[in-house]
């Protein structure tokens, strides 16, 4: 009878127990300080590709003192995590900056700026000069909040552009130095690798060049990417709407309605489409080593890079930059995190991001061995040589979109666009109403 | 005035009621914590203006008025109002009409029944994936069967107005196995003798069905309206993968505005949409409970 009671009784404490305490982690004693951080840059996520090396060389070299540990996470969910993180008070050591990864401006600046949640760089610039030299000026004034820098600021800046198929899309004029209207008259019966469906990245890119040619439209998208766009009625973005509508009429691939980013790049890298808008970091995809996503007799050897018409290229150096460190950190992980910094700024690590990737880093000199290399990059050399003095440098959607807007809202009207059910008035009307609706 | 009788309870009973209070704890406090407080807090940052991280700001029904007056809401209620006309006439109604052919034995009905319940077995979200195929306007097999007919046929039934809503409808329109089980469970317990007895007196077997069968089927097919109306209300992951609640704002339901909302930091606004998907969940409770006259008994 005692038997069965203390057994009972064991049983019923243990049931009550294992609902009340939680899980720990006991803290392992080392002399290496080690920093676990969850990132998007993992998997399918073009990214990946630079940035999981780029980890394991900074394991090599601080090898016995640092030691980062990335976690994989999905980008749709990256955001998600980092909020849910942030209402637990456990934020990782690094946390990508707003604007990227899904995490948006807003959040960033009513969470974690009001509540003092990032910690200030500012003495880790001071201490290392020949790393701040390197930020873009815009991008450092924008992560200057109230005398702190919350965030590190870009070094290196990706203009989007676009890809075409040379072996089906040809012009006398380079596009870059076409006008819109020359533009969308030389495509005849060529096709638009179009998005509608996610987030219509690639669409997003177009309307953005389409807007930024119109009078007054590069000043309407880059003069809102502090506050944000809420209204979208304004001549410029209206008259950029209606010409999407045409080419999507026209000239759009076949797919175009309900496509997500896979079947835009799928509709390019088949021949469905002459012309892709999608940035530099594509151009991974039209190596011989990812033939295997090639079908149609697609040759990466026939696509060309360059910017839009009217000289123009897509960017927005007034932005958060790349990572912020958790204030919630210890001091030994903030030095490691610093660290991860300014190695991944280091002249040989933006050198090797900038072969890998594109773009460009206007404060750094570049090495010659650099400036051999990126000759032998036929696709990131074109694109690199489209843009001059006169380029033209306008920001994306995403910059002036609020979160729910870029992400669904946008891509879920375009259908309605492409199929004629709505004008290029009420579209413009119903992304307005959306944008009222993300408004806290 | 009659004086209630205290029921006397044994020094053993007593002993007994410890244990049952102890073993009990753990439900109570799965309750408290899981389910009690999430809702008192739900009902009350409804009234709130909050972020998710900052303190909530009382603003009284300033949500409430905010969400009837937007369109997406609206569209919301008028699908999931349609939806629950489906699914308690069509999807239930199909769900009883296998119940009764299963329960007639036919050649392989094992079979039949444990094939039936295959798409239970798949995630919601596998399961939109697989229709995001079927219904793919390049290569999926509806538009590949229609072309063989119609080869100039293009139709991208998730994202084109008005099949949106349709191409959702049918993604859960026809898995009823729920229902089909709870149905076939109380047929098989109805009592030979009354069929029997109601063949004896000439009821044809029509008569049988719909005047011994159904009826005594009642409460299962209640449940199976509960159930199939409530999982409309909170329907999520189908429409999340497939449309997004697009084009527009065509397949547009409750839950995808909840998550919306948490994306755009409005915490409240998502709780406001969440007392309503529970008042719904109530009403249809109601509803259906004293039409089926659920809490009666059947015999």
């Amino acid at each position: 009878m005692k038997a069965k009671r203390s057994m009972a009784l064991t049983m019923a404490a243990a049931m009550t127990l294992g609902l009340v305490v939680s899980n720990g982690t006991l803290a392992k004693a080392d002399d290496v300080v080690e920093i676990k951080f969850p990132t998007y840059l993992a998997g399918e996520n073009v990214g990946a590709k630079f940035f999981l090396p780029e980890v394991e060389r900074f394991n090599e070299k601080y090898e016995g003192k640092y030691k980062i540990t990335v976690e994989e996470v999905p980008q749709a969910s990256y955001a998600d995590k980092i909020k849910q993180l942030a209402q637990q008070n456990k934020l990782p050591v690094l946390v990508h900056a707003p604007g990227s990864g899904g995490i948006d401006t807003q959040w960033f600046k009513q969470v974690i700026l009001a509540n003092d949640m990032a910690y200030d760089l500012s003495d880790f610039a001071k201490e290392n000069p020949d790393v701040a030299a390197n930020w873009v000026d815009g991008s450092v004034d924008f992560c200057t909040v109230d005398g702190k820098l919350i965030c590190k600021p870009l070094s290196v800046i990706k203009p989007v552009g676009l890809f075409y198929n040379s072996s089906m899309y040809t012009s006398d004029k380079d596009i870059k130095d076409m006008s819109m209207d020359e533009f969308m008259e030389s495509l005849g019966d060529n096709k638009i690798a179009f998005q509608t469906a996610e987030n219509g990245w690639t669409s997003a890119l177009l309307l953005a060049a389409l807007i930024g040619n119109e009078e007054g439209g590069a000043d309407l998208l880059n003069n809102n990417t502090d506050e944000k766009l809420y209204d979208y009625t304004a001549e410029p973005f209206v008259n950029g709407v209606a010409k999407l509508q045409t080419l999507l009429e026209n000239n759009a691939s076949s797919n175009t309605i309900g496509a997500a980013y896979a079947d835009a790049a799928n509709a390019f890298m088949s021949k469905n489409a002459s012309i892709i808008c999608n940035g530099s970091w594509m151009s991974t995809e039209f190596d011989a080593s990812s033939s295997d996503k090639w079908s149609n007799d697609f040759s990466g050897d026939d696509v060309k890079a360059t910017i839009y018409p009217g000289n123009i290229a897509l960017t927005n150096e007034r932005n958060y930059g790349e990572f912020w460190v958790s204030n919630n950190a210890t001091d030994e992980e903030k030095e490691a995190a610093e660290a991860f910094l300014a190695f991944r700024d280091s002249q040989e690590e933006i050198e090797a991001l900038l072969l890998a990737e594109g773009g460009t880093a206007p404060k750094l000199t570049y090495t010659d061995d650099f400036k051999n290399k990126l000759k032998e990059n036929r696709i990131l050399s074109e694109l690199s040589e489209s843009m001059d003095e006169n380029t033209k440098y306008v920001a994306t959607l995403g910059d002036i979109f609020p979160a729910s807007v870029a992400d669904t809202e946008f891509g879920k009207l375009l259908p309605k666009l492409a199929d004629g059910t709505l004008t290029p008035e009420e579209f413009c009307q119903e992304l307005t109403k959306k944008a009222e609706e993300a408004k806290q | 005035m009659k004086k209630s009788k205290k029921v006397a309870v044994s020094k053993l009973e007593q002993k007994n009621y410890k244990w049952i209070y102890l073993f009990l704890l753990p439900s109570i406090l799965i309750f408290l914590i899981f389910y009690l407080q999430p809702i008192i807090t739900v009902f009350y940052t409804s009234l709130t203006k909050w972020d998710g991280f900052n303190k909530p700001v009382f603003i009284g029904f300033k949500n409430y008025i905010t969400m009837f007056q937007n369109e997406a809401f609206q569209i919301s209620l008028r699908n999931i109002i349609l939806w629950s006309i489906i699914a308690a006439t069509l999807h239930v109604g199909f769900g009883v009409l296998v119940a009764f052919i299963l329960y007639q034995k036919p050649k392989g009905w094992k079979f039949t029944r444990a094939v039936f319940m295959v798409p239970n077995v798949i995630s919601a979200a596998a399961w939109a994936m697989i229709y995001k195929f079927i219904f793919n306007d390049d290569m999926g097999i509806l538009n590949n069967i229609i072309r063989k007919f119609n080869p100039d046929f293009h139709v991208q039934w998730f994202f084109s107005s008005p099949y949106a809503f349709w191409a959702v409808t049918i993604t859960w329109l026809f898995y009823a196995v729920i229902v089909t089980l709870i149905v076939l469970n109380d047929l098989m317990a109805v009592p030979e003798e009354l069929t029997e007895a109601a063949k004896v007196d000439g009821a044809t077997g029509w008569q049988v069905i719909t005047r011994i069968q159904l009826p005594l089927c009642r409460n299962a097919i209640g449940t199976g309206m509960i159930c199939s109306i409530t999982a409309r209300v909170a329907m999520y992951e189908q429409i999340a993968l497939t449309t997004a609640g697009g084009p527009g704002d065509d397949t547009m339901s409750l839950p995808i505005i909840l998550v919306k909302s948490i994306q755009d930091m409005k915490y409240g606004y998502a709780n406001a949409n969440g007392v309503i998907m529970f008042i719904l969940g109530l009403i249809t409770l109601a509803v259906i409970n004293k039409a089926f006259r659920m809490n009666e008994s059947v015999y």
